[in-house]
């Protein structure tokens, strides 16, 4: 096996890799920003009282987990134009992708975790005369997001991996990156184990960040 | 201070109260008694809404619960509740649990709030806990800082749902001492115990429950050594 593959040779690919990277943490971190908002708006709508606000985030987030993303992906990219008439640059499109995936997946957390915050909390605070946004905001929210935190990391690390297939639609993400060199130079082995090790160094780092503050937040 | 007419309840089709009045008293000490399901709690929660009335009237302090005008967060600034369960927040300190709803409702400054909180912690016996988080109380500790948290809103009114039926019988006495020094000071309390002892001491009226109505009410004397009701008198032939 000696000598049949070139691994030093990686190090010249490094600035494409490194802007694949780029764009793989900058796809991840604002789609999942906004997949976060939009998990906790469409996750308080599945416990809202409110009919529509309930329908309308029961369909999206039913919707989201009943398809592939990768068929979201390429209909965002490609059937969603023909219908709105309006191009969007493939960068803007995976940010999307991810953003609204995630989100009703995150969604789902966002419920799960307020639905598990006692009820005899939400009486005690309503007793003692706040009002329900109140008893939301200082007793609910802030213990229903430590039982998040677990859950939504793992998201996040699903949602990470998930950039990988925005390729499809050119977003010049790792992936992307790593098949448009692998083509052109048949370093398949080295490109693609390269590439592997990249994800897997983001995945371990966030799941150390992750744990850091599971650890810091058990403290009291 | 409290007028309750023909209130009833329903959770779907079960009926829980059928025609409950009552009338309590400024300073008067209520205590409810009666077997389990016979709709104690319902009947206390019915009277800060939060469990809402299905038919009937009831005031509390001047309120009209059935109206749709009514501020029901403002009666609820008046009437002071204690749980079963505690229900403490557990992810603020003792003295957080205490100071979050003046600050928030009653418009307190921190310091003002603080300044309350350690008094009645005090008066709880409970001084050297104010930084501690809930859970490393024990349950008497957190029912007495829970009665603290509560009188933090300066009540006129204080309900209580088997404060002491959560405990560990050591426990109780503790927090049964508590709520006598408050009925000693003259506050309007409802309390739903199992607690006999405690009622024919402290109460000034006694109100027995039995399915959904008031079987029978009177003076701790008249009701526990002359019940005119059997079903009274099976109750506590049972409990006594
Ligand atoms: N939220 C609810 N939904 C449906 N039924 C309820 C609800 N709360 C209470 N009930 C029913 O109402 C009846 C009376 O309950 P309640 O809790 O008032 O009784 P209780 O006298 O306090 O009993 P216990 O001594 O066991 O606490 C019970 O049959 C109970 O199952
Ligand atoms: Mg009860």
């Amino acid at each position: 096996m000696e000598g049949r593959f070139n691994w030093a040779g990686v190090i010249d690919f490094l600035p494409e890799l490194g802007t694949g990277l780029y764009y793989t943490l900058l796809i991840s971190i604002i789609g999942l920003i906004i997949g976060f908002i939009l998990g906790a708006i469409f996750g308080l709508g599945r416990i809202s009282k409110n009919k529509i606000f309930y329908g309308i985030s029961s369909i999206y987030i039913e919707v989201i987990r009943g398809t592939p993303v990768l068929v979201q992906a390429i209909w965002i990219f490609f059937a969603l134009p023909l219908i709105t008439g309006y191009n969007m640059a493939s960068v803007t499109a995976g940010i999307v992708v991810i953003a609204v995936n995630s989100g009703a997946y995150i969604a789902e957390i966002v419920r799960g975790a307020v639905q598990s915050i006692a009820k005899g909390q939400v009486e005690a605070g309503r007793s003692l005369g706040l009002t329900h946004n109140q008893t939301m905001r200082y007793i609910v929210w802030p213990q229903a997001f430590k039982r998040m935190i677990p859950p939504l990391g793992n998201q996040f690390i699903i949602s990470i991996k998930d950039t990988s297939l925005l390729s499809v639609i050119l977003v010049p993400e790792l992936m992307f990156q790593g098949r448009l060199i692998a083509s052109n130079y048949f370093n398949a082995v080295e490109i693609y184990t390269t590439v592997a090790v990249f994800y897997l160094i983001i995945t371990l780092t966030l799941s150390f960040i992750l744990r850091m503050i599971e650890k810091r937040l058990d403290v009291q | 201070m409290i007028k309750v007419e023909n209130l009833h309840k329903s959770f779907g089709e079960h009926e829980v109260l059928k025609g409950i009045d009552c009338e309590i008293h400024s300073s008067e000490v209520l205590c409810v008694i009666g077997p389990s399901g016979s709709g104690k709690s319902t009947f206390l929660r019915c009277l800060n809404m939060l469990e809402s009335i299905t038919s009937g009237q009831v005031t509390v302090d001047g309120f009209n619960l059935k109206d749709k005008k009514t501020n029901i967060n403002m009666v609820r600034t008046e009437v002071g509740m204690v749980f079963q369960q505690f229900n403490l927040f557990p992810h603020k300190t003792v003295i957080e649990n205490i100071m979050l709803a003046p600050m928030k409702v009653r418009k307190l400054s921190k310091n003002e709030a603080k300044e309350r909180g350690l008094k009645l912690l005090k008066k709880v016996g409970l001084s050297d806990k104010a930084d501690k988080y809930p859970s490393s109380l024990s349950g008497g500790q957190q029912q007495r800082v829970a009665i603290a948290r509560a009188l933090a809103m300066e009540p006129k009114l204080m309900l209580f749902d088997e404060p002491t039926s959560a405990l560990d019988p050591e426990l109780v006495g503790e927090v049964l001492e508590v709520m006598k020094q408050l009925a000693n000071e003259g506050m309007t309390m409802v309390v739903v115990t199992h607690e006999m002892g405690f009622a024919r001491e402290v109460a000034d009226r006694v109100l027995f429950m039995d399915e959904g109505i008031i079987m029978e009410e009177g003076s701790p004397d008249v009701i526990f050594s002359n019940p005119t009701s059997d079903r009274t008198k099976e109750f506590l032939d049972k409990v006594l």
